[in-house]
């Protein structure tokens, strides 16, 4: 077994450097048991969190703990709502379906818990959604995880199905078309047919003004709107225009009333446990502190650090889980809860404590965020392997002055990180030249300790592309240029804007997949499908004789393209019109400043644009084109039926014709040859077909490659391709990373060839393993530091990294039982890796680990 | 004989057949749609799936036929 200590030697700028651990007590550890020594909880509370932590990870569509079930409690009460408010507006439907569901469901208090509150009647359970689509629940119905009673969720699931965001859609397409997204390998299935969605909370609101406010906001509107209606002379041009606006401030009272009672629920409860069942006395004072922080808020507005985690939290349950399921965990934490981090640890005006106590808060935030329970649809149980869903938090960048937006918050949320060791949420960094080293540090730490986050975002190009998209805000309010510096990532990958109104709402402003790979592989059959549907999953594009040239390949895949995305598009803005009239959000409508001012719902509401979709399999496309060309049409070694005929055999038979597509020019090598091909196809088809669409929002739709576990799932759907992989093997696991093991030129070479791809790219995802004994030396900051610099100089998007040995990975595969802590970067998201299957566990193992050479060194402009 | 062989090696509508994709340890649901499903029977030595979407699992089966299910470990 090989230690941490490498006997690596390096020469450089003449001297020897030797990566011998930064702390010298590491250096007898096993490499494979690495992991086991770096968590640290601050406190013995959140050690026995963690210990007794719920988990609900998911892998291959089931869950890996078998306690995990769906509840009822929400599907009943939102479905008794929806029956006995027939005949009343729609909006106010929804709004008494939210308080329904918070006045009757069940609430859950854990021990040793401070931060309180579930979404559903059991720790174990998560809810269902119906009203979004029936399918993703009769799956449900016939899993392990059914709902019990399982008659009366069968009964509520066929009540919902002439109601559901599903039926409302569908009878606006082509089966066939449908068809052909539900199977999830050109294109991923529409929202309405598996209920995923995305959401950034305008949790400002409610920390600074509370719930209170926000009513009395809605009240004199209504009050306003029924005057303006009552004023002579009577306009109907206008007047009328108040009918549905009041409806809406109408629906957000009730919200917001329904809310605060379910708080104050949760206070009672813990005062009664407090003063009837609570025998420790330390306990006990702490409940009566719980409820006293419930009984002010969300209704008030927040004085301290522990008011403002407990709102957060609350707004977190309903905008995620209860009022609509949405996946994400979108805000800007450490400018979110500064001034709260401020009062309490700094001035000690409120909830006083000291730093360590503040990272103790956002340890157990951790713990609340990995025992929360997501009802995804069988697609998305797949897609995040070894998740339970995706959540990720943004820090770090600019403010909106232009100044570096680190603060001691930002440390405390990364301390936490970095000693809690939970998979979620995962953490964006948006890197900034003027961010302090002190949180850099903290950056690297986490990075280096195996976390696979925080995954950097280049400030800049986050910033610059908020203020482009607010040029095409339809009624001229998209995001000024000082709010253009308020941005998080939505999900894994796409900026969009945070604050007290202009966020996203919803997915089907921006969200959802479409897979080069497969479109490729189908464009050699004429749109058929051969390798795994076996049904034309496209236009008829003209057979293998018709394509007499590599422009007319290219063209061929463009139609094909032009078909997936439009569609994928369209069915998105589809959703998005019955969403706003059948699933209001009257909650998050009342808690953005937009809708309440303009009397809107949120999914109707759209200030700035942020229209995005995310490629994935990308590389596996352009390397495939990369062979074609060469082999093909330029060294004419083969024919394209040559290829045909060995593609169909998955190269049985053809042993030498696949080592020479495996051996053309690769992706991520710094080759002219292939890095020419590949940049124009990122740049004129995958972004350049995609951007000439306009959404709903009245922007530019536009890519933001990146990978999650659909890498393996879409690969597992595709058959061989010309790059000389097999049928069913994995995809390329980033947006623009190198495809597994073939950037055989170190990580310099790397970060030159992505950073050739600059136009019409939202973003793309760079997937890179790094040395584990490199970054664990006493050098590993100043080679990170040097990389982070000219990876930020070179304008590349983004980065996310691996540092976790091969030996530590196989160990776990041996003995899963003895690695539950081994965190792994899977793609956009990390995942314990016992939880991940085992083909998917080879494929982070098959990645290529970079060492850096003393020229990668020299690029880097390394000061050792 | 060759040919008919390979038929019944692969899934193939055989309508109300004792041995249906559904109760097959390697068909997994359809990611959207339940009446569909996927069988994983196709593998690589190193563990990789190559899978073919299954149109109808009541009244789809092969002679590959095992009743069960396959721990998530060796899905994708």
């Amino acid at each position: 077994m090989n230690d941490i200590a490498s006997a690596k030697v390096l020469e450089y700028k003449g001297n020897t450097l030797r990566f011998t651990p930064e702390d010298p007590a590491e250096a007898k550890i096993p490499a494979d048991e690495l992991h086991e020594h770096l968590q640290k909880p601050s406190t013995a509370r959140t050690k026995r969190l963690k210990e007794r932590c719920r988990w609900k990870h998911a892998s291959a569509g089931e869950f890996i703990e078998k306690s995990v079930t769906a509840g009822i409690e929400r599907m009943r009460y939102l479905t008794e709502a929806h029956k006995a408010s027939v005949g009343q507006p729609e909006a106010i439907r929804r709004a008494l379906g939210l308080a329904n569901v918070l006045n009757k469901s069940t609430l859950v208090l854990q021990e040793d818990e401070f931060i309180v509150g579930y979404h559903a009647e059991d720790p174990n359970m998560f809810p269902l959604y119906p009203e979004l689509s029936h399918m993703a629940v009769q799956d449900y119905l016939r899993s392990d995880y059914s709902p019990q009673p399982a008659d009366e969720a069968a009964a509520i699931n066929e009540y919902w199905k002439p109601h559901s965001l599903q039926s409302k859609c569908q009878p606006y397409f082509d089966p066939a078309d449908l068809g052909r997204m539900y199977q999830v390998s050109s294109m991923e299935a529409p929202s309405f047919a598996s209920g995923y969605n995305s959401i950034v909370p305008p949790y400002e609101t409610v920390l600074e003004d509370g719930l209170l406010a926000r009513i009395k906001l809605a009240e004199k509107h209504i009050a306003e709107a029924q005057a303006d209606m009552s004023t002579f002379p009577w306009d109907g041009t206008k007047g009328l225009d108040n009918i549905a606006k009041i409806d809406n401030w109408k629906a957000m009272v009730i919200a917001c009333n329904a809310v605060i009672s379910w708080a104050r629920r949760q206070a009672r409860l813990c005062r009664i446990v407090a003063e009837n069942f609570e025998t420790d006395p330390k306990r006990q004072a702490e409940l009566l502190e719980i409820a006293d922080i419930c009984q002010r808020i969300p209704a008030e507005p927040c004085k301290g650090l522990k008011d403002a985690m407990q709102a957060k939290f609350f707004t977190f349950l309903i905008c995620h889980a209860i009022e609509r399921y949405a996946s994400g965990y979108a805000q800007k934490e450490d400018t979110l809860l500064w001034p709260y981090y401020k009062a309490s640890v700094i001035d000690k005006k409120f909830q006083p404590m000291d730093h360590m106590g503040a990272v103790e808060l956002v340890e157990m935030e951790r713990l609340k965020i990995s025992e929360h329970g997501a009802g995804k649809s069988r697609a998305y149980r797949e897609i995040f392997p070894g998740s339970n869903d995706l959540f990720i938090l943004t820090v770090g960048g600019t403010n909106a002055k232009g100044e570096d937006a680190c603060n001691d918050m930002t440390d405390a949320i990364l301390e936490a990180a970095k000693r809690i060791r939970t998979a979620e949420p995962s953490i964006v960094f948006r890197y900034s030249k003027k961010n302090r080293e002190k949180t850099l540090r903290w950056v690297f730490e986490c990075i280096r300790d195996g976390l696979g986050y925080p995954s950097i975002k280049h400030d800049e190009i986050g910033t610059e592309q908020m203020k482009e998209y607010a040029k095409f805000s339809l009624h001229g309010n998209g995001a000024t240029d000082e709010e253009a510096h308020n941005w998080v990532n939505v999900l894994c990958m796409s900026p969009g804007i945070h604050g007290r109104r202009k966020t996203q709402k919803t997915r089907s402003e921006g969200g959802g997949s479409i897979f080069p790979a497969k479109l490729l592989e189908i464009t050699l059959d004429g749109g058929y499908d051969w390798s795994y549907a076996d049904m034309q999953l496209g236009p008829k594009t003209g057979d293998l004789a018709s394509l007499k040239t590599f422009e007319d390949v290219w063209e061929a895949f463009r139609e094909q393209y032009q078909y997936a995305i439009n569609l994928c598009i369209s069915t998105k803005d589809v959703s998005r019109y019955f969403e706003q009239r059948f699933l209001q959000m009257p909650f998050v409508s009342a808690i953005d400043d937009g809708c309440m001012e303009l009397g809107m719902d949120a999914c109707a509401l759209s200030e700035q644009p942020n229209g995005w979709h995310n490629p994935i399999t990308t590389i596996v496309a352009a390397n495939s084109l990369v062979a074609i060309k060469k082999l093909v049409f330029e060294d004419k070694k083969y024919t394209l039926a040559q290829l045909s005929q060995a593609l169909k055999s998955n190269w049985e038979g053809f042993e030498e014709m696949r080592v020479d597509f495996k051996r053309a020019p690769k992706w991520g090598n710094d080759d002219d040859y292939a890095d020419g091909i590949i940049t124009r196809f990122y740049e004129e088809i995958i972004g350049g077909e995609m951007r000439k669409i306009t959404n709903y929002s009245g922007g530019p739709v536009m890519p933001t490659g990146q990978a999650v576990g659909l890498y393996m799932e879409v690969g597992s759907r595709t058959g061989p391709t010309p790059d000389g992989r097999f049928g069913g093997e994995a995809a390329d696991d980033g947006g623009i990373s190198p495809y597994m093991g073939t950037d055989k030129k170190g990580p310099t070479a790397v970060l030159r060839s992505v950073s050739k791809v600059q136009k019409n790219q939202k973003g793309n995802l760079l997937n890179q393993r790094l040395s584990v004994p490199i970054m664990r030396s006493k050098h590993g900051f100043e080679i990170w530091n040097s990389y982070m610099k000219t990876w930020h100089d070179l304008n590349i998007d983004h980065v996310q990294f691996n540092v976790v040995s091969t030996d530590e990975m196989r160990a776990a595969q041996r003995e899963p039982e003895k690695h539950h802590d081994l965190i792994v970067r899977v793609s956009g998201y990390s995942a314990r890796f016992v939880d991940i299957p085992t083909y998917g566990q080879n494929t982070i193992i098959a990645r290529q680990e970079q060492d850096f050479s003393a020229s990668d060194l020299e690029f880097l402009n390394v000061e050792i | 004989m060759e040919v008919e062989k390979n038929v019944q090696n692969q899934p193939h509508v055989e309508m109300s057949t004792a041995k249906p994709c559904r109760s097959c340890k390697w068909q997994t649901p359809d990611p959207t749609d339940p009446h569909r499903g996927q069988c994983t029977a196709n593998r690589h030595a190193m563990g990789g799936v190559w899978k073919r979407w299954l149109r109808d699992v009541e009244n789809t089966t092969c002679s590959r036929h095992e009743e069960g299910k396959l721990s998530f470990r060796d899905h994708v």
